[in-house]
């Protein structure tokens, strides 16, 4: 627990500013979606408008989990890398645990803008004055947001642990993905690696298929 | 004498435009008779040439039968019969016993080759159909393109078009229901609150006093000028008009609205959302329901739906409220395995950063 509390106090150090200005970011984007539904005229009349600026903020939400996610990940494994990990192999204590506790520290400080945006989320909702036939989901909306935030924050937090070979093994069939989709396009051969690629990674089972779907705060 | 004779020349002056009026109605009559003879002839020419690129289009085709459908293609892999098979059914069940009509009516396919660049003979009847179309894509065409008759003015007016098979009918209600929550119209609104005149009016059935039933209050004609018709309104004299309304003068707003034509107005619920209601009626209606709502053209639209379901017309909008209501699009929320999934996800990754080949020593 000492050991904890130390790597996530330094952590925070690191990535307090990606914190802050992501829980602000993330307790704003919600009201601003919102914006103006509260109004007393903003009645029925308005609820396709209300619905297509909902939508329109929405794309922000995965933007914003993806780039927290990514930014903590790195901020996690900086300073690390800059010492070429010779702290870390001074710690008392095995690798793996040192990783796991790396990784836990990442999540507790993730947890304050996925709190900021639940918050966020909750208070637009009760602001807001929705047409009837309309409801709003501040808490699916909350909970999809915290998992896309972790998706991301464990993709990068695995890319940003792994050395310079693994990020060049990755490269490498990412590269030889596009270079056979080419080649068989040349040959008018019906082979659709990047769709289906697309369709693995985002549909489904995919694990950036929480990514994906819509991220509305009111829906019918 | 003198005088006599200026009178009958005055007369005679003041009639001859009465002569004059009298040739040129009989030109016009003339023209118009040859203008309908030559009218005549271009539909007799056209008929037969139609007739012969028909004929020309089933040389050395196979006729392919199942049911009612009449299919004349080339021998392709196609998935022609396949596809007619799955197709049937829906158009049967749309059509009843109007689709026997339909053996009169065939579908003319021609199969080509997807990747040829030959040049081929051109046919003006007819669908050019790749023939590696897959079953799904070859039974949604033969869905589309029926070949029935075309309903009558009336109807085809108030329906925007041809009554088709449904291919998503799931989907369509669900579309229905967004438009009952976001039309901005107190006639959508109140159809989905469960007043079934409202519904009514939303779909054209009642009053022909459309802008009134349909956009009753004054936001609404505001918000239907200021979002439909500003470009339209901001030339010339109704520029004024259009200004003054946008300030919130309902006056100019409904004379802006009733300078339009009544079939131009924006409707509160789509012609998608009528489709679906007539669907819903030759349901209810049976084997029969088809024919008898293009019984009699001259009736009003909501009593041929009436005499088509078999039920009142009240009745049937409200039956098609419900199933619109039924079919609520999914809403957002996670289901219970995205969650697990996505902290399956969450493991996986942890795990592929504690078992880094960079911590083994």
């Amino acid at each position: 627990m000492v050991m904890y509390k130390a790597l996530l106090y330094t952590q925070w150090k690191w990535a307090r500013l990606i914190i802050l200005l992501g829980t602000l970011a993330g307790f704003s984007l919600p009201l601003l979606s919102l914006q103006g539904a509260a109004r007393a005229d903003r009645g029925a009349l308005q609820a396709q408008d209300l619905l297509r600026a909902v939508q329109s903020w929405g794309t922000l939400y995965p933007l914003l989990a993806a780039a927290l996610g990514l930014l903590v990940a790195i901020a996690t494994w900086t300073a690390d890398h800059r010492g070429r990990h010779v702290h870390a192999l001074t710690l008392p204590l095995p690798r793996w645990r040192y990783v796991l506790l790396r990784f836990a520290a990442g999540m507790t400080l993730l947890a304050v803008p996925i709190a900021a945006v639940s918050v966020g989320a909750l208070l637009a909702a009760f602001t807001a004055t929705i047409p009837s036939g309309l409801q709003a989901y501040p808490l699916a909306l909350s909970l999809r947001f915290a998992l896309a935030v972790l998706v991301a924050y464990a993709v990068f937090f695995a890319i940003s642990a792994g050395t310079a070979r693994t990020a060049g093994i990755i490269l490498a069939v990412v590269a030889a993905l596009v270079v056979v989709q080419v080649v068989a396009s040349i040959a008018n051969l019906q082979l659709d690696l990047i769709g289906t690629s697309q369709v693995v990674l985002l549909h489904g089972l995919g694990p950036l298929a929480v990514f994906t779907s819509r991220w509305m705060l009111v829906d019918v | 004498m003198c005088r006599r004779f200026g009178l009958l020349l005055i007369l005679g002056v003041l009639a001859s435009p009465l002569f004059g009026q009298d040739t040129l109605i009989s030109r016009l009559r003339i023209r118009a008779d040859s203008l309908l003879r030559t009218w005549q002839q271009a539909v007799a020419i056209a008929n037969l040439a139609d007739s012969l690129e028909r004929e020309r289009a089933t040389i050395g085709r196979d006729t392919i039968a199942v049911g009612a459908l009449r299919i004349i293609t080339n021998a392709s892999p196609l998935p022609v019969r396949q596809a007619a098979a799955l197709a049937w059914p829906a158009i049967d069940s749309l059509y009843g016993s109007a689709a026997a009509d339909l053996a009169e009516r065939p579908y003319f396919i021609r199969a080509v080759d997807p990747d040829s660049n030959a040049r081929r003979a051109v046919l003006h009847v007819g669908l050019e159909v790749p023939w590696d179309l897959d079953l799904r894509s070859t039974t949604t065409l033969l869905l589309t393109t029926v070949p029935i008759a075309p309903p009558d003015r009336a109807l085809a007016t108030w329906l925007t078009g041809v009554l088709r098979p449904s291919i998503h009918p799931r989907e369509d209600l669900g579309g229905v229901y967004l438009e009952f929550v976001t039309a901005p119209s107190q006639a959508a609104r109140g159809c989905f609150m469960g007043d079934i005149a409202s519904c009514i009016d939303a779909l054209g059935l009642g009053d022909t006093n459309h802008l009134e039933r349909w956009y009753p209050s004054a936001p609404e004609r505001r918000a239907v000028v200021a979002g439909s018709f500003a470009d339209f309104f901001d030339h010339g004299g109704s520029a004024q008009a259009l200004r003054e309304c946008v300030a919130g003068r309902d006056a100019s707003c409904t004379a802006l609205l009733r300078s339009l034509p009544a079939d131009v107005l924006p409707k509160p619920l789509s012609d998608a959302a009528r489709v679906s209601l007539v669907r819903d009626a030759l349901r209810l209606g049976g084997q029969d329901a088809y024919r008898r709502l293009l019984r009699d053209p001259e009736a009003a639209i909501a009593d041929r739906l009436a005499e088509a379901a078999g039920v009142s017309v009240d009745s049937l909008v409200a039956g098609w409220r419900n199933a619109a209501l039924a079919a609520r699009p999914a809403p957002v929320e996670l289901p219970w395995w995205a969650i697990g999934v996505a902290l399956g996800w969450v493991t996986v990754f942890a795990g592929c950063g504690l078992s880094s080949s960079r911590w083994r020593l």
